[in-house]
């Protein structure tokens, strides 16, 4: 055991910082083409697509870089990068599973944000038993023509391409019948419609696809994988965010800890209540908890160990810590746990995907957490299942007829 | 940045573990609760011959000179199996004669600890049961053969069997600590019992207890320091200790879900059981975590060193409450019964909690870092 960072560690964070300091963007980002131009200068400077292959236009980084990376940003509430969804999740998909032509065609663009991706896996009735899934493609020879609807797209409205998931077969056991197909999102078969979140931004949306057209040669992996090829995508779990996200965490603290000694009750400073003190003390001592085990992960990242199913114990932790933690924070801010925009320096909180906000943005932010990627009640079902060994449940989906 | 163990430790762990599945079964921790003394003499002499008295001791004592992780690696396995005996606080007591002790002391004590030979104890609480090193009331008061010790102390475990007292007390000049021997005038002591009865307390009551010059334990009302470093790596190893003991819960847990039947299916594949052990999971990984960023900060002198104590303990503290007692939930009717041996680490995690600073305490230490 030794939790020191490597001197080649401490230099490269030393190297990243020097490197933000100078390039980070004067102005807020406010177009599409503002953060399109921010993240290609992050890509150039070797901060995006740190974790893939040189041959695929990555950087070939430790996991450990790509954290530190990210907890730089954070450190100074830089922007964060765009297509995170392609990048972490779909590119490494397209790189294991893919053809030459594929990786040829699709990789380079996605790193650039040249190109934007979105995941169409959910549906309407297809939610965490996401292998019930219903849209139909179906095979033309060359191409499939594609019927179906999903929601819960994130980045829909700006996507050029997404990865979809389809049924090819009808008749098989549902697992066995999902293709795995690239779609062009710039077509008149897709239509995309924006949901309005409960932040009130529109990041993901619906979209529709009636007679949309998917090149065969678009198919990763053979017809009827798609289900095992999902597997593999949603196990990714890199720990790219790990340090960046509880620097947030810490951040907001500070943030919390300058609101208490402005706010009084009884005149006296609320920071200075034996019940602010002690509801503090309990949520510090989970945050640092959170920023342990991810350096846990990250050790084991570094060491080439695959966290697997283990994967998910890390996501429920984190996730349903800045449920407490926010929540912590607006029962103690009081109506300034409430405004969306900032009057007060104290209020100005970034979520911990690094989007700019306030206290109330990043306590709404928090509920999606649970949600997405698998929600914490499938967390607890594969941590149940192949952490712990616990008998699989009885589900009629899965009784013999 | 490796935070798993090395191939060292995990040899220590290993060896720890078939060490107590052999000798300290939970038939062996239930035959002691009937003990006077509640240890087991052979199985202290077989613990200093594999070396765990002298782990963190000087190589010139006897020791092994290792350090805070190795020993939290040993307090997680005596957890696990809820072992009864000083263990704990002889180690604590030795590190502070290390620490802080004259050679004369060093001489006396550490190679009989290291062997096996001496056992000791160290008395954190005072009467009005203040962990706030700071708030000291046991009087230190010079005389004329050296000091004299007043006041009460309480709580303090395995004194009984202890061949030496670390006992800080207020001095003129400030806190101070003295190793007093047991048997001294004017020191009373009272068996305490609580619910664990594989851990043993002991009342002090202490009436001018003659203690010579030599027996000060550094400069005198220069103590604050090193019993702060005392509490805090008391914290740290009961955080370690609570970790096993709640390891074990959640394993027992787990088994019994496996194959206890209910409607037809084992209980473990509903959900709603299924989902319990999760959490319970969850806790133990993040307790792990925790102890063990807290026990390499203490030796590697971390800047957050005093921070991260305080956050193991503060954070065990409330996940080993969870996970014992869904425990007990899981296994229903069973888990209530005496004969079922889930209560025994139930208790030997009930036990710790609130010692070496309860979750108050930690809580407020971890505010006064965090929120300056």
């Amino acid at each position: 055991m030794d939790l020191n960072y490597s001197p080649e560690d401490r230099e490269f964070r030393a190297t990243t910082r020097r490197w933000l300091d100078a390039n980070i963007p004067k102005q807020d980002l406010k177009t599409l083409d503002e953060r399109k131009a921010w993240h290609r200068r992050l890509y150039e400077a070797g901060y995006v697509g740190m974790l893939w292959p040189k041959e695929y236009g990555g950087w070939g980084a430790t996991p450990m870089q790509q954290a530190i990376v990210q907890d730089e940003m954070a450190r100074i509430s830089a922007p964060p990068a765009i297509n995170g969804l392609g990048i972490g999740f779909i590119g490494p998909t397209i790189i294991v599973h893919g053809t030459e032509a594929q990786k040829k065609r699709y990789l380079k663009k996605m790193l650039t944000a040249e190109e934007i991706w979105c995941q169409l896996y959910s549906e309407p009735n297809a939610g965490s038993d996401l292998a019930s899934l219903k849209t139909r493609a179906e095979d033309q020879g060359d191409h499939f023509v594609v019927n179906g609807q999903k929601i819960w797209t994130s980045s829909g409205p700006i996507a050029d391409w997404g990865i979809l998931l389809c049924r090819t077969d009808a008749k098989v056991a549902k697992h066995r019948g999902i293709s795995c197909v690239l779609l062009n999102m710039r077509q008149p078969g897709v239509e995309v419609r924006p949901l309005k979140q409960i932040t009130g931004s529109s990041l993901f949306s619906e979209v529709f696809m009636t007679n949309a057209r998917a090149e065969k040669s678009d198919l990763i992996g053979n017809t009827n994988d798609g289900w095992a090829i999902a597997q593999t995508t949603l196990g990714f779990e890199r720990g790219g965010n790990a340090l960046g996200r509880v620097t947030r965490y810490v951040t907001a603290f500070a943030q919390l800890v300058k609101a208490t000694k402005e706010l009084k009750r009884g005149g006296k400073p609320l920071i200075e209540d034996p019940s602010v003190r002690a509801r503090m003390g309990r949520i510090y001592a989970d945050l640092e908890v959170q920023r342990y085990a991810a350096l846990r992960v990250l050790s084991a990242l570094q060491k080439g160990d695959a966290p697997g199913a283990a994967s998910s114990i890390t996501k429920l932790s984190y996730t349903e810590f800045e449920k407490r933690y926010y929540e912590l924070a607006l029962e103690i801010l009081g109506p300034f746990g409430q405004t969306m925009v900032a009057r007060e320096e104290f209020e100005e909180v970034d979520t911990s995907s690094g989007e700019p906000g306030t206290f109330a943005t990043a306590f709404l932010w928090s509920r999606a957490g649970t949600i997405y990627s698998g929600s914490s009640e499938i967390q607890k079902n594969i941590i149940g299942e192949r952490v712990l060994g616990l008998p699989k449940e009885v589900r009629a989906d899965r009784m013999k007829a | 940045m490796d935070f798993s163990f090395s191939s060292d430790q995990q040899l220590l762990k290993n060896s720890a573990r078939a060490f107590l599945d052999e000798h300290c079964k939970p038939a062996t921790v239930r035959l002691l609760w009937d003990d006077p003394r509640g240890e087991s003499e052979s199985m202290w002499k077989e613990m200093s011959q594999l070396g765990w008295l002298g782990l963190s001791l000087p190589e010139a004592f006897g020791g092994s000179g290792l350090g805070m992780v190795e020993t939290a690696i040993l307090l997680e396995e005596l957890g696990r199996a809820a072992y009864p005996g000083p263990y704990f606080p002889t180690v604590l007591a030795a590190a502070a004669v290390d620490a802080a002790g004259t050679d004369a002391q060093k001489k006396r004590w550490l190679s009989a600890i290291a062997t096996g030979d001496a056992r000791a104890t160290v008395a954190f609480l005072d009467s009005d049961m203040d962990w706030d090193p700071a708030s000291l009331t046991t009087r230190a008061e010079k005389s004329s053969k050296g000091w004299t010790l007043s006041g009460t102390k309480r709580f303090v475990p395995w004194a009984h069997v202890a061949n030496v007292l670390l006992i800080p007390a207020r001095a003129p000049e400030g806190p101070s600590l003295f190793l007093v021997d047991p048997s001294a005038a004017g020191l009373k002591l009272s068996p305490v019992q609580g619910m664990d009865l594989a851990t043993r307390w002991v009342h002090l009551e202490m009436d001018k207890v003659p203690v010579a010059p030599e027996a000060v334990l550094g400069a005198p009302g220069q103590a604050a320091p090193l019993i702060g470093d005392l509490l805090r790596r008391g914290a740290v190893g009961a955080a370690a200790e609570m970790l096993g003991a709640a390891r074990r819960c959640l394993d027992m847990a787990v088994g019994y879900a496996k194959v206890r039947e209910q409607f037809g299916q084992p209980i473990g594949s509903f959900q709603a059981i299924r989902h319990k052990c999760s959490e319970m999971l969850l806790e133990v990984e993040n307790s792990h975590s925790a102890v063990y960023y807290a026990a390499w900060a203490q030796d590697a002198k971390a800047e957050d060193h005093e921070l991260a104590a305080s956050v193991a303990k503060a954070y065990v503290g409330d996940a080993s409450r969870k996970v014992c007692g869904e425990a007990i939930q899981v296994h229903g009717g069973i888990g209530f019964t005496w004969e079922y041996d889930l209560h025994i680490y139930f208790k030997r995690a009930k036990a710790l909690e609130s010692m070496y600073g309860d979750v108050d305490y930690h809580r407020e230490q971890i505010v006064r870092r965090a929120a300056r």
